[in-house]
């Protein structure tokens, strides 16, 4: 049963057919394909962020369209090959998350909120107005991507390009979480004190927090740009913070299997709302408006109290269950200590 | 001098209304500690009801801005129901804020889709002839003046009320501290729920104040939000007087610096100023020092 239904099938069969999908599907749909591991990799990217270090930053979609800019820009400008500037916008989206975690490690709460959607207003507004560099509201088309030796075309190329960044950031997410980084991130959401007391830097730990973010969203704004063959300030707006924020909670807040199911069912939702000509402010204010109200841990729970063979290293207690989990169960058994400690081990129902 | 003076007379009107905006936060923060994400959307769905009233329906200006202040009263008490009550029992404010958040872009979506499309600039009659005045050499716009001599009325409005009323001091109890309101017998939640109310209704008059001015359009909301959040931070977050002097200051450098730097400036200096602030002066002007709980 848990072979079959499992969190390990689901991943398998997700990319496999995602794998398949421009041998069978038309362009639109190989379009859409792409879009869902975007948003994959972006909401694993924002949900280390708030769902594990309980940083709740606005910059999100700002990191993500500092990584599409760099790299289309060091593309224009430099006439840098993509397989050069998509690392170097990578590392300015990360550069600028770090530079980021210097706020927050004075401020939390609503003073960070609003601080990182200043900065994110003013990344927008410096890709509208800074026409000398940026090419302004009008956007700008980056130079074609040579994938030479390989014969495909540039949306087949970068599809299945996101196609391994996905699954590799995929499994990096999971292992980070997994690891003692994951578990002082944990530790500085629930209390920051009480994580310092524990001897955790708050510097190094924010700071990789937002780093880690800004690399994930940079990776995938410069996928983006290679894949839309088109740059421009629309894409990063405060729709974009809005789809990211809804793709993380309806999947799950700290839960990485949930991001992944939030980045697919957001994509497709999405396109639904567009097909139905709907108004996506509406849809995604109320449909974030209802999982925070009804189901703040995401749709993962859901599926891991009925489905077996689900579980994760470190599972997001909400509120008051966090409170009572200072109890064994959820502590002990959580980390992973339970296999080598006896009496835990005995304690359990 | 002309250039200076048309400059400060523009940036203490636009000031005026960055202060009322201001103002409506810093009231709900005082007593919630959460800043109303949805703030900036009362604000403009107060200039979109009395467009409704005096435009569309053509009823006074005076009896649309009553009205429009009374429908974002509602719209407050709303937010309160919806994303802080149900919430705020659970004590987490990433969940408080995301709800906010949410709320904030289901009712922008809502007044695009119910007075026009995106890109949709609604006009507004202007309130008195658009002539300017001369004052002992100083020009200033008749309209700008009437706004500044209407949003003092509502600030001195607001401060009878916060002061002198049973209503107003339950509120300054409650933002003073909670615990001790509910032990001599204030409804906590009623108090919370008013004060939401009363933080959108101030919103909704600069709103209606501000729509004669400009255009109106549904994103406008954040904007205003986003200039109210950087007065009420200039002026310390905790601080009513701050708010009020943050809202003018912000009003006035932003008008400084797009007439003798950059007219781009004008948008993004409500932006650069909450960086700088956050960063070296977190504490605001007027703020007191805040406490770091533990």
């Amino acid at each position: 049963m848990q072979f079959f239904l499992g969190k390990r099938t689901f991943l398998i069969v997700l990319f496999g057919a995602l794998l398949l999908m421009p041998s069978l599907a038309n362009e639109y749909h190989i379009f859409i394909a792409n879009l869902v591991m975007l948003y994959i990799i972006l909401a694993l990217g924002l949900n280390m962020l708030i769902g594990f270090a309980g940083q709740l930053a606005f910059a999100n979609a700002a990191m993500y369209g500092i990584g599409a800019y760099g790299a289309g820009l060091l593309m224009k400008h430099f006439a840098w090959p993509y397989w050069a500037a998509a690392p170097g916008g990578m590392l300015i989206a990360m550069a600028a998350g770090t530079l980021l975690a210097l706020p927050a490690l004075r401020m939390s709460g609503i003073y960070l909120a609003l601080t990182t959607l200043a900065f994110a207003q003013f990344v927008w507004w410096l890709m509208t107005h800074w026409t000398s560099v940026t090419f302004g509201a009008g956007g700008f088309i980056p130079p074609p991507i040579d994938f030479s030796p390989i014969p495909v075309t540039q949306e087949i190329g970068i599809y299945y390009l996101t196609w391994v960044a996905a699954i590799l950031l995929y499994l990096a997410a999971k292992n980070t979480m997994a690891s003692s980084i994951g578990r002082a991130f944990v530790a500085i959401r629930d209390g920051e004190v009480a994580a310092e007391s524990l001897g955790i830097n708050l510097l190094r730990y924010k700071a990789l927090a937002f780093a880690i973010s800004g690399f994930y969203a940079g990776t995938a704004g410069a996928l983006y740009g290679g894949m839309l063959g088109f740059v421009g300030p629309e894409s990063f707006d405060l729709l974009q913070m809005i789809l990211h924020k809804a793709a993380v909670v309806i999947g799950g807040l700290g839960s990485i299997i949930g991001s992944v199911i939030g980045g697919v069912l957001l994509t497709v939702s999405v396109e639904i709302t567009k097909e139905l000509k709907w108004s996506i402010e509406m849809a995604f204010g109320a449909l974030l408006m209802l999982f925070v109200l009804f189901q703040p841990t995401g749709l993962v729970t859901f599926i891991k109290r009925w489905v077996p063979g689900w579980r994760e290293h470190l599972q997001y207690l909400p509120e008051r269950e966090a409170q009572r989990s200072i109890d064994v169960e959820a502590s002990v058994e959580d980390v992973g200590i339970t296999s080598t400690d006896e009496s835990a081990q005995e304690r359990r129902p | 001098m002309e250039m200076f003076s048309y400059l400060m007379a523009t940036g203490i009107s636009t000031g005026a209304l960055y202060a009322l905006v201001a103002l409506g936060l810093v009231v709900v923060y005082k007593a919630t500690s959460v800043v109303n994400f949805a703030h900036g959307e009362m604000f403009m769905l107060g200039g979109f009801l009395a467009f409704t009233f005096h435009v569309m329906l053509g009823w006074q200006y005076m009896v649309s801005l009553v009205l429009a202040v009374v429908g974002s009263f509602v719209l407050g008490i709303g937010v309160d129901r919806v994303a802080f009550r149900p919430l705020m029992q659970r004590q987490t404010l990433v969940s408080v804020l995301l709800c906010m958040v949410g709320l904030s872009f289901f009712l922008k979506g809502l007044a695009r889709h119910l007075w026009g499309g995106k890109g949709d600039y609604l006009t507004f009659p202007p309130l008195v002839s658009p002539e300017p005045m001369q004052f002992g050499g100083i020009m200033i716009m008749s309209q700008q003046l009437v706004v500044l001599v209407a949003c003092g009325i509502v600030m001195a409005v607001f401060m009878v009320f916060f002061k002198l009323t049973r209503a107003g001091r339950f509120m300054q109890a409650t933002a003073d501290n909670p615990k001790a309101a509910r032990l001599v017998g204030l409804r906590v939640d009623r108090v919370y729920m008013m004060t939401f109310g009363v933080g959108a209704a101030v919103a909704g008059a600069a709103g209606v104040l501000m729509a004669p001015l400009t255009l109106l359009y549904p994103d406008m909301g954040f904007m205003l939000f986003i200039k109210g959040f950087a007065a009420a931070v200039l002026g310390g977050l905790t601080s009513i007087p701050g708010a009020l002097l943050g809202g003018f200051l912000i009003g006035i450098i932003e008008q400084m610096a797009a007439g003798y730097i950059h007219t781009g400036l004008q948008e993004v200096a409500a932006f650069i100023i909450i960086m700088v602030v956050m960063i070296f002066r977190p504490t605001g002007l007027l703020g007191g020092s805040r406490r770091r709980k533990v």
